[in-house]
């Protein structure tokens, strides 16, 4: 399993906050990537109605999943291919280490796969003395430096060329250099004899074809091509809910997806993949074997509120917009999955006590349900996520979050509904408000445990006037 | 195979969508509902082009093609294209070793550029990603594809055809089929592509409509690796900068023989 740091959300968030370099690069990001996509949609002839095509066929798929997942299962045997279902990571984990064992694999070229990351895939090959080497650039960085991606597709967005220049001229031994066409030279020189090496390829699945049984990949940069075409045995991972029912369905989804990534009519490679090299192939890999994972998204898809999350296609759009992510980056989310999406999905996964501040730290500000290629609501499911905090909930084993809190608002509910004793509850405070330290007529400070709304701020006292009051006068000397 | 770890697995799913035990339901049923009038009125549309409507594919595709960096060059006839190609083979230096070598697909359009010829006198060898097919190749077939694995890789160029070219996106579609290896579109560090100007189609969903309903491409199906290519290899990892050549070729150039 990954490692979760959920707990440290507000701390990693400060230290985000604090590091200017990586406010500069968040800006930047989101000016171009949200704001392309923003763009790029303008020009689709269907406009953003396609978004609502794109969810009603997404939608489609989940609701008939067992259907899709057998259909897919058959014909990528039927393809040659081995299929395996794995209910969580371990079990994942070890399908692909045995598939490593059989073949006798030192070495792994790996394309971006944030579900490899959710299952710790990294970890446990490298425990069993695989070498394993991240192909796509922003991620192979993230691994020289040791530490995790922090965007769906930017991995290394937090990192400046300078840090890049000098993690190169320490680990691949080349002079230093902070020029990012020279910099990405250095690592196509290292990664190819690493493709050229390795004897597995391991890569992610964007949408599986139930009709035709075939992953689909996607990238920009050809290392997903590489690392299924040259090593002799292919790895796909497969979150369960990444598969569309036909054909037909590829069209809108994949004038979306690039628009939605990377503000592109269309990304650089797609690749189809269904089954081994064929005997009187020239080239491919001679075995190639499915994982399709559910590691808790069954869990998901039982619940209705939020069954609508496994439409998500994983192109982080929602993040690009993000003004919560803008400030925080994605380290702060505390695993694989960060921004408005990672807000949902990652309390889902882990726990939503455990990973509370990730939904309490949005702020429900609608930008992500805008931009997002297949119409996700995310606002609603973040206030689903907040209910069951505030009122506990025995299916998803959720404990109150704060039972003064909920004591507070019950009173409070109960002081409005009532008009007497509402005013009575005006005049008490109008006259205990003296009380409190003030400057310049505002108030400074609140007694706990409302000390938190004047934590940055000061606040107006209570007049002695109602609003009643007012508007009769008011009304009485226009 | 493990069909007890599946049974549980689609077992829990159907569990968690509420299904009723002895509910039944088909792919068939579940595709989305598009109707079929209209993509067959489509189908016709295609294969009944004129050759103006063509030409404007083509303005389109060499319009699209600068967003992505790919080299559109159109030529009357195969002549002029391996001219055209001995000239860029004369000007690109290779990028790993100092031998210049080419790779190309066993393809009717690739077999009418002559290259070996063309570029014999330069002394440049041009591979063909094909399988031999007499009895000790059949015999040694794991030797014998090393040996072609290594001409892609020392080949600083590969040349492919393509089955067909999308206007609206500068986009290649290729099949993988015997003699037409997947490596010599990604490896070499030019791509070189040769297509006929009746391959060029509109939009993606053109792709998808001929795919479903053209009876030759439905009966070969989508082959073991279907891929699109639209320009040359790219990333922005380092600060959003864009560079070209990340790790697949840096230079894509696309040759359609216009036949005039
Ligand atoms: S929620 Fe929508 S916008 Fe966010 S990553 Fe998923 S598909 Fe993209």
């Amino acid at each position: 399993m990954s490692q979760i740091t959920t707990e440290k959300y507000k701390d990693e968030a400060k230290r985000a906050i604090k590091n200017p370099v990586l406010q500069d690069a968040l800006s930047n990001l989101q000016e171009r990537l949200g704001k392309g996509a923003v763009e790029a949609y303008k020009n689709l002839p269907e406009g953003h109605r396609l978004r609502i095509e794109a969810h009603d066929i997404r939608m489609n798929a989940i609701e008939n999943l067992d259907v899709l997942l057998k259909s897919l299962a058959e014909n990528v045997r039927r393809n040659g291919g081995h299929v395996y279902f794995a209910e969580d990571a371990l079990s994942a984990v070890s399908h692909c280490l045995e598939i490593a064992r059989k073949h006798n694999v030192k070495t792994a070229v790996k394309g971006k796969s944030m579900l490899t990351e959710e299952i710790g895939l990294n970890r446990s090959l490298e425990a069993a003395g695989i070498e394993v080497v991240e192909t796509d650039l922003g991620e192979y960085i993230v691994q020289l430096a040791g530490e995790h991606p922090s965007h769906i597709i930017a991995p290394a967005i937090h990192k400046t060329r300078k840090e890049i220049g000098k993690l190169f001229s320490e680990k691949l031994l080349i002079h230093y250099t902070d020029d990012p066409p020279a910099l990405t030279r250095a690592a196509r020189k290292a990664l190819r004899d690493k493709f050229l090496a390795a004897d597995m390829g391991i890569s992610g699945c964007n949408l599986a074809c139930a009709e035709t049984g075939h992953i689909t990949t996607v990238s920009n940069e050809g290392n997903i091509r590489m690392s299924t075409t040259l090593p002799k045995v292919h790895v796909a991972f497969m979150g369960m809910e990444r598969v569309v029912a036909g054909l037909n369905d590829y069209d809108v989804l994949f004038r979306l997806l690039p628009r939605a990534a990377a503000a592109q009519n269309m990304a650089t490679y797609i690749s189809y993949i269904g089954g081994p090299c064929h005997k009187d192939q020239v080239d491919g890999p001679e075995e190639f074997h499915l994982i399709i994972i559910d590691n808790g998204r069954t869990k998901i898809l039982a619940d209705e509120e939020f069954r609508e999350i496994l439409c998500c296609i994983r192109c982080a759009a929602c993040l690009n917009v993000c003004p919560v992510y803008r400030k925080i980056g994605g380290h702060s989310y505390g695993y694989p999955y960060c921004g408005p999406v990672g807000s949902v999905v990652t309390p889902l996964l882990v726990g939503i006590n455990r990973a509370k501040d990730l939904c309490l730290g949005e702020m429900l500000c609608g930008a992500c349900k805008e931009v997002c290629p297949v119409n996700i609501d995310i606002p609603k499911m973040l206030l689903g996520l907040r209910a069951k905090l505030a009122d506990g909930d025995r299916k998803w084993n959720v404990t109150r979050a704060s039972l003064v809190e909920k004591a507070l608002y019950k009173t409070w509910s109960w002081l409005i509904r009532n008009r007497w004793t509402y005013d009575l509850f005006l005049r008490l405070a109008y006259f205990s408000q003296k009380f409190l330290p003030q400057k310049g007529g505002m108030i400074r400070r609140l007694p706990p445990p409302l000390h938190g709304w004047t934590g940055k701020r000061d606040i107006l006292p209570i007049s002695i006037e109602t609003f009643k009051q007012r508007a009769k006068r008011i009304n009485l000397n226009p | 195979m493990n069909f007890s770890d599946q049974n549980r697995f689609i077992n829990n799913v159907r569990k968690a969508l509420g299904r009723s035990p002895g509910h039944k339901s088909s792919l068939q049923e579940i595709f989305s509902i598009k109707t079929v009038d209209e993509s067959r009125e489509l189908y016709e549309k295609i294969k009944t082009r004129t050759s103006t409507q063509r030409q404007k594919l083509l303005s389109r595709l060499i319009n699209e093609s600068k967003t992505v960096n790919l080299n559109v060059i159109c030529l009357k006839n195969a002549t002029s294209v391996s001219t055209s190609i001995a000239g860029l083979v004369r000007e690109k230096e290779p990028e790993w070793g100092s031998r210049k070598s080419l790779t190309a697909w066993e393809h009717p359009l690739i077999e009418k550029l002559k290259l070996t010829e063309v570029l014999a006198d330069r002394n440049v060898p041009v591979f063909c990603s094909k399988l031999r097919n007499n009895k000790e190749a059949v015999r040694d077939r794991n030797t014998e594809k090393m040996q072609i694995r290594k001409h892609v890789i020392d080949s600083y160029i590969g040349v492919t055809s393509a089955d067909f070219c999308i206007a609206d996106t500068a986009t290649l579609v290729m099949k993988t089929r015997p003699g037409q290896g997947r490596l010599v579109s990604i490896v070499p560090s030019i791509h070189i592509a040769v297509i006929e100007l009746k391959q060029i189609l509109g939009n993606l969903k053109e792709l998808f409509i001929l795919l479903q309903h053209d009876p030759k491409e439905k009966s070969e199906g989508l082959t073991n690796c279907m891929t699109f290519i639209s320009g040359p290899s790219k990333t922005a990892d380092i600060e959003a900068t864009l560079v070209h050549g990340a790790h697949g070729p840096r230079e894509v150039y696309l040759y359609v023989i216009t036949g005039r």
